[in-house]
């Protein structure tokens, strides 16, 4: 439309003089409101709409009949066309949420929220300095006078701070403007860029000057404590309005500033930007109240793009599509995030437990949590891969570093607040007004739409296909909108989906790739068997569940690194959820999603310095990525994948996660989800091989890691009470094996990783079942309290008799043909040390499985659970299911492996060392197996013992438990007979010391240190206005002081 | 103590820019590119003597606008403000305290200040009328014309502080006056050459009090705006002082 | 001429901001910007200053012919109306905010008004 942006400001400020004229009727002044602010947003959307379909050029405005740099002139195009369309939406659902206190204030206030709106679009629109300055005092005044319409009467207070500090702004900015004029000559934006401001006399200063106070406007860290007050005081909706669309507004007068000032501001830029985002979000790490929290959260998120912006040198053609991207992310979930905040009566965070009762707004919540942070697949995903592509192309590896930083801190608060909501106590409902309020639930689900959609729109437009499209993503989603369904349906569907899958992508698998999907697929669609025995629907277990299935199958299929990494966050998203459901598991979820998301930064970065620039990197490319990069790569990736496996070090969170999580949560998190670090493992040693950092070999290094974890892992399984503990740390030590198998790097050692895999499954899936099975009858996990359950849960017991043979690897079942090519693999290669330590795990482990059969089912029954019955059906028949799986591969291993022995040989050609596969024995170098000769003999010696007890006991009487006579006392209570607690005491004594929390401490002591820090620093906003006055001066010199010193004063 | 120091300090780095920009400029011997602009063409395009006017109303007509609306604003924020706590101090007060509102002062202005306000206000009227209406033949406009208007209703209000001024009226002419600038830049775009071109109506002789096209009538018009909008936001502050009074 | 005004700007502006800093009356505050703003003002229309020539107006001393050699640069002047109207409102709107403090606060002095910190 021509002149449609002189129209939009026609119609917001016509308006607002309109309502000065009618009657003082308040329904009609809100429609008149409501219809111009409509009017306003469907001009914004027309042109948007022009420059999405045909491309065309931006429209220049003309005013006055006159050409610039003599009259103002606008200009519109694709970035301001988004924005206005941005501003003029959040104005209008911000209008509409603010229904009541609009009604109650009167047209005057409407009048003044519309000048607000007309006046952010100005400064989109405008191309000349001082027409900036003049929109952006409106947008002051107007921002002065909003603020007045808060319930708060602290927000006065807050208000007259934000006036002192802008007064001192515009002293700032006009003196700027005004030598900046008599430098070019004009006062046209452009028209100043032509005329090359900084090398004129005088006018690099002037710049300077203009330049800090944009720039100050965007409240950058530390100068900003005037702004924060706003965002704690105001009326939620104002401060949604404010966060997004006065940010976006402001953001864009910077962006266009620069364009005056030239490339050697960018750098500045980049510098306040990082600075505001790290330190905010440090900050924002320990507030307690919400809306100051989102307040700490925006300014850092306009310090990201600020930086983004700063970096537009680099970014080219991509730069809008990035740094649209973060601007709306961040936009449409403060948004979200502050008219939510509305429906909660007290401002600290825990409070926001409220929402728990109503569903809806928490899927509202957890769409803003993972817009604002970037996950797939909103917008913020896409542009921030796209960012970090290009500075590791450039090697501005401190700006890469320093914004996963932040993103990481950002993160740790948003998912530590999501669990505060899903956790804590409800103190008060949520007030039932909010059904009385329709218009307030509809404006947040008009975000969560605008969230999907822009989630769509990004990926349509992307360079690495729409993530949307995947039919995996689509079918966990699909989830969500049917929860309130009963879990028999859900769970059905969820069964039949993951099979046929199965079954449709068979044919296009290579070997590995069956091994892993059946493993997720078949596996999974297995242990949701055991979902069955619940009740009701279950809400919010199947998206996250068939998210994190979701995940995990489409990183088995990916080929660019862009799809591996959607898919390793998408899992780690999902999983988060998943055990986030267990009963005390809020501190660990927690922890283990930080260590997730640090894990994948690490991934992204190592991807990014590896691409070096290249779109769509496939993982392949690994195995060509040049010299002094491809170590660091190597050990990025290495260590990103190995806080999936949990080695030690990044190890804490795991038995936490797991034995908290659910009952058949633990199996899919312990048997499937581990395996996805190694999946991301095999595929980085397989393409890029070993690597030297600083003449370490690395895969040495790794070797040393897999052993170290085998050890410490089994070592602290011993003396664990609680059994899911028990089994978490023991999934530690066998993930340490498989990375000790994987590191030897030779075809062994790589097929007994890969038997591992399976075997590992199943059998930790298979105790983990029966485990939890045994919980929920006996209501405990503590071994120590159960005993002489065998009676009474024999088929339990049979589950986790063959579980523990498996193993252990004492033959016939499949441990011990995996022990066997263990050995083999190690015996070729020359690792003294790192193999004695492993050959120590393995009685280590013997010791607490033994545990777990003799503390559990044997000994003495106690008597509170003489009562209890054998599991639930569906809980054991997957046990059952395993079992026999078991023994199948116990006695026809070759079945898979022969397959995966031939998929590995061409990766190993030139070495020597290999199995054959004959018939049903297999031999290598150093012996052979046959696995159908050991069973046949075990059966038989089991069998010939077995017959001999029965023949042996058939005259045994059967005595009572307390028929007994011991150390000439009559014993009449269990616990005194069967020796439990604290069993493996003695050795705790001799090795205890190795089990000392080391780790736990360093991650703690990082932590209190950030916490300590930021609590500390955080008094520096004393709340006094004259103090932040004094700020914002001194930010103005110390950013001069820093221009001097790094140029000398001139250019 | 720590305080003023740190000011002082931090008042030492503005003057170093200050400094800066102070030695490094030279004034001007020639009229820049715009200036010379404006000074070629101001005559025969706009019609308008005052260079200055064609400027603000015309050139940078869109500045104007938002100044315009920066008055309407503040006005309407400040009846915003007052208006609660006066309608809260109203429900406090005794209704026989309101209806004396207008009788009782608790003192008198004198003989002399008022008959001189008595003489005074519609001369000050007049001028500030002949201002905003020259604005585009000699020095001044719609603002310092306006200004001069408000400056009548101080000296009315001075004299006589529970003078009572109609809300109504001083609300409509605001709005009015901003609407029919609005409309008029808009027709700007359909009948003459864009957002705010003054040349909807002939530009003229120069110098004569119908020349330089629309620029006399939106004045005009901002004239009253602005004298309109100033009176407002006097009455409301001095209406705050009668609430106290009442209170007291 | 113009050197004198503009360092008489400068120094206002640094007295003004003096004021505004140090001083804990709010009213007190507000008047240190308005003395700010004047200086902002008047360096405003300083910077536009040039010697032995006369004010843009095309009367009888200017002609419109020899306007060019004749007048300053009348585009300061456009931009200070507007920079003195944009200072009014706000000295007016800190006012209303004054007023409104001292209704519910009881006082005028800033650092009173601390509840929102950190």
């Amino acid at each position: 439309m021509v002149n449609g942006a002189l129209y939009l400001v026609a119609i917001g400020l016509g308006a607002a003089f309109l309502l000065g004229i009618l009657p003082d009727r308040r329904e009609l002044s809100y429609k008149i409101t409501l219809t111009s602010l409509s009017l306003m947003a469907l001009i914004a959307a027309s042109y948007v709409w022009s420059f999405a379909q045909n491309g065309v050029l931006p429209e220049q405005i003309y005013t006055a009949g006159s050409r610039p740099p003599f009259a103002i002139n606008l200009r519109v195009g694709m970035a301001e066309a988004v924005l206005s369309l941005l501003i003029s939406l959040s104005g209008l659902f911000s209008a509409l949420y603010m229904r009541d206190s609009l009604l109650k204030q009167g047209r005057r206030a409407m009048a003044v929220l519309l000048v607000f709106v007309m006046a952010l679009c100005g400064i989109v629109f405008t191309r000349d300095m001082f027409n900036l300055f003049v929109f952006s005092e409106l947008s002051v005044i107007s921002t002065g006078g909003l603020v007045l319409l808060s319930h708060d009467s602290r927000a006065l207070g807050a208000g007259f701070k934000y006036l002192m500090v802008s007064q001192l702004l515009s002293i700032l900015l006009l003196i700027g403007i005004i030598f900046a004029y008599h430098a070019t000559g004009t006062l046209n934006i452009d028209g100043m860029a032509e005329a090359r401001l900084n090398t004129l006399v005088g006018g690099s200063l002037s710049f300077f000057l203009m330049f800090v106070v944009i720039v100050a406007e965007l409240k950058p860290f530390p100068a900003n404590g005037w702004g924060l007050d706003i965002y704690e005081s105001a009326h939620p909706a104002f401060s949604a309005l404010f966060s997004a669309a006065s940010g976006a507004a402001m953001l864009f007068a910077a962006d266009k500033l620069l364009l005056i000032g030239g490339t050697q501001w960018l750098g500045i830029a980049t510098a306040i930007g990082l600075f505001t985002f790290i330190g905010s979000n440090i900050f924002a790490l320990v507030q307690e109240n919400d809306r100051r929290l989102l307040g700490y959260s925006s300014v850092a998120q306009l310090g990201l793009i600020l930086a983004v912006i700063g970096q537009r040198d680099l970014l080219g053609d991509h730069y809008h599509y990035i740094a649209g991207g973060i601007l709306l992310a961040h936009a449409v979930s403060k948004a979200g995030f502050f008219w939510l905040s509305g429906f909660i009566e007290e401002r600290n965070l825990g409070a926001w437990a409220s929402l728990r009762g109503h569903s809806p707004l928490i899927f509202a919540f957890v769409t803003f949590i993972a817009l604002l942070t970037g996950l797939p697949p909103f917008p913020g995903f896409y542009a921030k891969w796209d960012l970090l592509m290009m500075l590791a192309s450039e090697g501005r590896f401190w700006v890469l570093g320093l914004i996963l930083l932040g993103a990481l801190i950002e993160a740790a608060y948003l998912f530590r607040w999501f669990g505060y909501i899903i956790k804590r106590d409800i103190e008060d409902e949520v007030k039932p007004s909010l059904l009385s309020h329709p218009f307030k639930v509809d404006v947040v689900f008009s975000a969560v739409i605008a969230a999907w959609s822009l989630a769509y729109i990004w990926g349509a437009i992307s360079q690495h296909g729409n993530l949307l499209h995947s039919i995996p993503l689509l079918f966990a989603l699909g989830f969500v909108l049917i929860d309130t369904l009963p879990v028999k349906i859900k769970n059905s569907i969820a069964i039949a989906g993951m099979i046929l899958w199965f079954i449709y992508q068979y044919p296009s698998y290579d070997a590995l790739q069956v091994i892993f999907s059946s493993i997720i697929l078949l596996g999974g669609a297995l242990i949701l068997l055991a979902g069955y025995h619940e009740k009701g629907s279950r809400p919010g277990f199947y998206p996250a569940a068939m998210l994190m299935f979701a995940g995990l199958i489409m990183l088995i299929v990916a080929q660019g690194s862009f799809d591996f990494f959607a898919a390793w966050e998408t899992l780690t998203v999902g999983s988060y959820f998943l055990i986030l459901r267990g009963k005390k598991s809020e501190p660990h979820a927690l922890s283990y999603i930080v260590f997730s998301l640090g894990g994948a930064f690490l991934i992204l970065a190592g991807f990014a310095i590896a691409a070096q620039g290249t779109v769509n990197f496939q993982l392949k490319a690994l195995a060509d990525v040049a010299s002094p990069y491809a170590a660091w790569v190597f050990l990025l990736l290495a260590i990103g994948f190995m806080t999936k496996t949990a080695a030690v070090g990044v190890h804490i969170w795991l038995p936490g996660a797991h034995a908290e999580a659910e009952t058949d949560v633990s199996p899919m998190v312990s048997g499937i989800l581990l395996k996805a670090g190694l999946f991301g493992l095999f595929v980085l040693l397989m393409n890029m091989g070993k690597q030297q950092l600083y003449g370490v070999e690395l895969s040495h290094v790794l070797l040393w890691i897999g052993a170290i974890s085998a050890l410490l892992g089994n070592l602290m399984a011993i003396f664990q009470e609680d059994a899911k503990r028990l089994l978490a740390y023991s999934s530690i030590g066998q993930m340490g094996y498989a990375v000790f198998g994987m590191a030897m790097m030779n075809q062994l050692g790589w097929l007994m990783a890969l038997m591992f895999v399976i075997n590992h499954f199943i059998y930790k899936s298979l105790l983990f079942l029966s485990i939890g099975g045994v919980a929920k009858r006996t209501g405990t996990r503590e071994m120590y309290r159960m005993g002489g359950l065998i009676t009474l849960m024999p088929l339990s017991f049979i589950a986790v008799l063959i579980g523990i043979i498996a193993v252990s690897g004492v033959p016939p079942l499949s441990g011990f043909g995996g022990r066997w090519i263990f050995y083999n693999a190690i015996m070729t290669t020359e690792y003294r040390l790192p193999m004695v330590l492993i050959f120590l795990s393995g009685p280590i482990a013997f010791l607490y499985l033994f545990r777990l059969i003799h503390t559990i089912f044997l000994g003495q029954l106690k008597d509170e659970f003489r009562q209890i019955r054998e599991a639930p059906f569906w809980i054991l028949l997957p046990q059952m299911v395993f079992v026999a799986a078991l023994l199948i591969f116990a006695v026809v291993p070759g079945l898979v492996l022969r397959r995966v022995d031939a998929y590995l040989a061409p990766f190993f050609a030139s070495q020597s060392g290999g199995l054959n596969w004959e018939g049903l024995t297999i031999s290598s170098d150093f012996g052979y197996w046959s696995p159908v000769s050991i069973m046949i003999i075990i059966a038989a010696i089991f069998a010939s013992l077995f017959a001999w007890l029965v023949f042996v006991n058939r005259k045994a009487q059967k005595v009572k438990q307390f028929n007994i006579a011991f150390s000439a006392e009559r014993p009449y209570r269990p616990e005194t007979t069967h020796f439990a607690w604290n069993f493996f005491a003695p050795y705790r004594k001799a090795l205890g010391f190795l089990t000392q929390p080391f780790v736990t401490r360093f991650w703690e002591s990082l932590t209190n240190f950030l916490h300590g820090g930021a609590e500390f620093s955080r008094r520096f906003y004393t709340g006094n206005g004259q103090t932040y006055a004094i700020h914002l001066l001194g930010f103005v010199v110390a950013i001069y002081l820093l221009w001097v010193g790094m140029t000398g004063g001139r250019l | 103590m720590t305080r003023r120091f740190f000011v002082v300090l931090l008042l030492l780095g503005l003057i170093a820019i200050f400094a800066n920009l102070l030695f490094n400029y030279a004034m001007d011997s020639e009229l820049n590119q715009t200036a010379r602009y404006y000074a070629k063409h101001t005559a025969t395009d706009i019609g308008a003597a005052n260079i200055v006017t064609a400027i603000i109303v015309t050139y940078r007509g869109l500045d104007t606008l938002g100044e315009v609306t920066v008055l309407f604003l503040t006005a309407s924020i400040i009846g915003l403000v007052l208006a609660r706590s006066k309608n809260k101090a109203q429900a406090d007060a005794q209704p026989t305290q309101r209806s004396n509102q207008h009788k009782t002062r608790p003192f008198p202005s004198g003989e002399l200040l008022t008959t001189g306000s008595d003489l005074l206000v519609p001369l000050i009227l007049l001028l500030g009328a002949y201002v905003f209406i020259n604005g585009h033949l000699t020095p001044g406009g719609g603002f310092q014309g306006g200004a001069i208007l408000a400056s009548a209703a101080l000296l009315l209000l001075l004299t006589n502080p529970s003078r009572h001024f109609s809300h109504q009226l001083i609300s409509k002419v605001e709005s009015t006056s901003g609407l029919i600038f609005i409309v008029l830049g808009i027709l700007g775009i359909f009948f003459a050459g864009g957002f705010l071109d003054n040349r909807l109506l002939p530009t003229g002789t120069l110098g004569s009090i119908f020349s330089a096209g629309i620029i006399p009538v939106i004045y005009s018009f901002i004239g009253l705006k602005v004298g309109a909008e100033f009176t407002s936001m006097m009455i409301n502050l001095a209406e705050t002082e009668k609430k106290q009074e009442k209170n007291k | 001429m113009s050197w004198v005004a503009l360092t008489t700007g400068f120094i206002l502006i640094l007295i003004g901001l003096y004021g505004a800093l140090t001083n804990r009356n709010i009213l007190r505050i507000i008047v240190s910007f308005s003395i700010a703003n004047t200086g902002v003002n008047l360096i405003i229309v300083a910077v536009g200053y040039m010697a032995s020539r006369t004010a843009p107006i095309l009367d009888k001393t200017v002609a419109p012919t020899e306007a060019l050699e004749r007048i300053i640069d009348p585009l300061p002047q456009a931009l200070v109306l507007t920079a003195i109207v944009i200072g009014v409102g706000v000295t007016a709107l800190m006012l209303t905010y004054a007023f409104k403090l001292y209704e519910v606060k009881g006082t005028l002095d800033i650092s009173s008004y601390k509840e929102l910190k950190w």
